[in-house]
């Protein structure tokens, strides 16, 4: 009796064994386009529709920020056919030699695309990266708190917001604020301005009430905090759980940032991701797949598409003139040291 | 005669349970809040288990992590306990020697493993995936395996398989009829160990991992940073409840027959 208990026991154990192994090993014979990007970054429907439409299949992955991609891609081999790395990492990218130009020929939908977002300076006439979205770092805050009129990062200074702040965990993002503020450039490799900035910051802690990037959303919403430095697509997002919550892009400029389609070296399926860009693009698939995550489309035919409250809400649909004030970050090089330092001594100094 | 404890012991004690079960216990109530922001509490549902369940990239990566975790575990219990049984018959230093080697992968940090493993692959390259895993998950299993094996092994004592081989046994009937049986509750424990690590590994599948590969914990990590959603705290509940059924299934199995010494896995 005992002996036919183990030899099932073991029976089994192999069957497990190969059922998993073949299942693991051999998927379907379709051309697979593998996407590697942020968490809930793509409608799912809209890429049903494209698997579907091109008889393909897509498989999806996430990273949590532009490091943990830099370092997968970097290892080499990863075989994902299409990232989406932010400005700032293009850049990076393309100086490391890890990105595959884009093929326009491929991509006749890359007209579509706004002329405000064509060409930008990390990656200068889009051989390597189409942009996929887009959104400014300004100010957010609850109107039934907030009485003043907000035009200025001055307004985050102001001592009736004491303990009342909120402001995004980031180096770059908030000494770059500080930076704005005294009208210099969020970039700069000055360390006497870099410096400056800091000082400037410190004087603003008594008001901080958290450097927290993950649940700046939720404090707002809640009404934790009054006044915060917030993503514009993030700021959208507030605002349709608590309309009190306001969005300025603060007078003295601001910066912006993007996500980017780009194809990393050793893609197998080049042509697939070129194609699915392409698909993406189109005005009308576009705006579904916008509609669906909330953040600024910079497709201009796919307005007609959209829904008359996605195209109403200024948050995502920054002006020209709003976008006029920004400035991207730049690779600061050497710098970053300095920044890294002045951020340490700012953040241990609460 | 009684022992009376300090009044301050039951106080740290109570701190102590707090301190580590609060922030479990958090996730687990708010996997039942009606509301999306995690906040306050607004009320009881089941909207995040169902939605869970019709999430597509959810439901693969619940797929890939029972793969990982069932062919992973089956290796791992083959091979460590292949390994715990044939260091036995060493000479005592022999064994002090590969016993350190193979405890090794227990105390290496996650994150030299994952990232040695990942130079390993890619120098051999060999395409992430879910097969790199797999081989990831069995580097470390194994060691488990073999210390749950070797560890019955050294209690159960030679004295019943010589008698077996002397009343005429063969090699192989020793082994099937006497050694397997006596160390059948630690292969199973130590698989049960291996299932368990392999489903929870964030950090070295995270090296290792490539397309249409993502485990459950990698998935969880990447939602993380885009805000804590009720369906992720839904994930965590029931990641949490299989763990502690299968550590306390080991426990179980472990502990059969053994009459006064008990392992303990879990302040139970």
């Amino acid at each position: 009796m005992k002996k036919s208990v183990w030899t099932r026991l073991l029976l089994a154990g192999l069957l497990t064994t190969v059922a998993a192994l073949s299942l693991a090993g051999c998927g379907s014979d379709k051309e697979t386009l593998h996407i590697y990007s942020w968490a809930d970054n793509f409608d799912p429907d809209v890429l049903k529709d494209f698997e579907k439409q091109y008889d393909v299949k897509v498989t999806y992955d996430n990273y949590a920020n532009n490091e943990d991609l830099l370092a997968k891609i970097k290892a080499g081999g990863s075989g994902y056919d299409l990232i989406q790395p932010s400005d700032y990492m293009v850049k990076t990218m393309i100086d490391l030699d890890l990105l595959e130009p884009i093929d326009m020929n491929n991509i006749p939908n890359f007209e579509n695309i706004s002329e405000t977002f064509k060409n930008p300076e990390f990656d200068p006439g889009n051989q390597y990266s189409i942009i996929y979205t887009s959104g400014v770092t300004g100010i957010a805050y609850n109107k039934k708190y907030v009485k003043e009129d907000i035009k200025s990062w001055d307004d985050l200074w102001n001592p009736a917001y004491e303990g009342k702040v909120l402001l995004l965990d980031d180096n770059r993002e908030m000494i770059g604020m500080a930076l704005k503020k005294q009208g210099k450039s969020n970039s700069t490799t000055d360390e006497a301005e870099i410096k400056g900035a800091e000082e400037e910051l410190k004087t603003l802690l008594p008001n901080v009430l958290a450097f927290d990037t993950d649940n700046i959303k939720q404090k707002m919403i809640q009404e934790e905090g009054w006044i915060a430095t917030v993503w514009s697509g993030d700021a959208s997002f507030i605002a349709k759980d608590n309309p009190d919550v306001a969005y300025v892009v603060p007078q003295e400029g601001a910066t912006i940032f993007s996500d980017n389609y780009a194809i990393p070296k050793g893609s197998k399926n080049k042509e697939l991701a070129e194609k699915f860009m392409n698909y993406m693009m189109d005005p009308e698939v576009s705006a579904k797949n916008y509609e669906f995550i909330g953040y600024s489309n910079p497709n201009t035919k796919a307005m007609d598409f959209h829904t008359e409250e996605y195209r109403s809400d200024t948050m995502i649909n920054l002006t020209d003139e709003e976008l006029g004030r920004t400035e991207w970050l730049k690779d600061v090089g050497e710098a970053l040291q300095t920044y890294d330092r002045s951020w340490n001594e700012l953040k241990s100094g609460r | 005669m009684k022992k009376a404890n300090h009044p301050l012991l039951g106080i740290h004690y109570v701190l102590m349970m707090v301190f580590i079960y609060l922030p479990i216990l958090m996730i687990v109530i708010f996997s039942f809040n009606n509301t999306r922001l995690s906040g306050n509490w607004e009320g009881f549902t089941l909207d995040w288990y169902v939605s869970l369940f019709s999430n597509r990239y959810v439901m693969e990566a619940l797929g890939n992590s029972l793969t990982v975790a069932l062919v992973s575990t089956v290796v791992s219990t083959v091979l460590g306990t292949l390994a715990a049984l044939s260091i036995r018959k060493w000479s005592r230093k022999g064994r002090a020697g590969l016993n350190g080697l193979l405890y090794l992968p227990v105390i290496i940090p996650d994150i030299i493993m994952g990232l040695s493993l990942l130079v390993l692959f890619s120098q051999m390259k060999i395409d992430p995936g879910k097969m790199t895993i797999i081989i990831a998950h069995i580097t470390f299993s194994l060691s488990y395996v073999y210390v749950v094996v070797s560890a019955r092994l050294a209690n159960m004592g030679r004295q019943l398989e010589e008698a077996a081989l002397d009343l005429g046994a063969s090699r192989w009937q020793t082994f099937r009829h006497v050694t397997l049986p006596q160390i059948s509750p630690g292969i199973i424990a130590g698989a049960l160990i291996a299932f368990t690590l392999s489903l929870d590994d964030f950090m070295i599948s995270f090296f290792v991992a490539g397309p249409s590969s993502t485990t459950l914990p990698i998935y969880i990590y990447g939602q993380v940073k885009r805000g804590v959603s009720p369906e992720i705290n839904a994930l965590c509940t029931l990641l949490i409840i299989v763990s502690v059924i299968l550590i306390l299934l080991a426990q179980y199995v472990l502990n059969r027959g053994r009459g006064q010494k008990k392992h303990k896995m879990l302040p139970m």
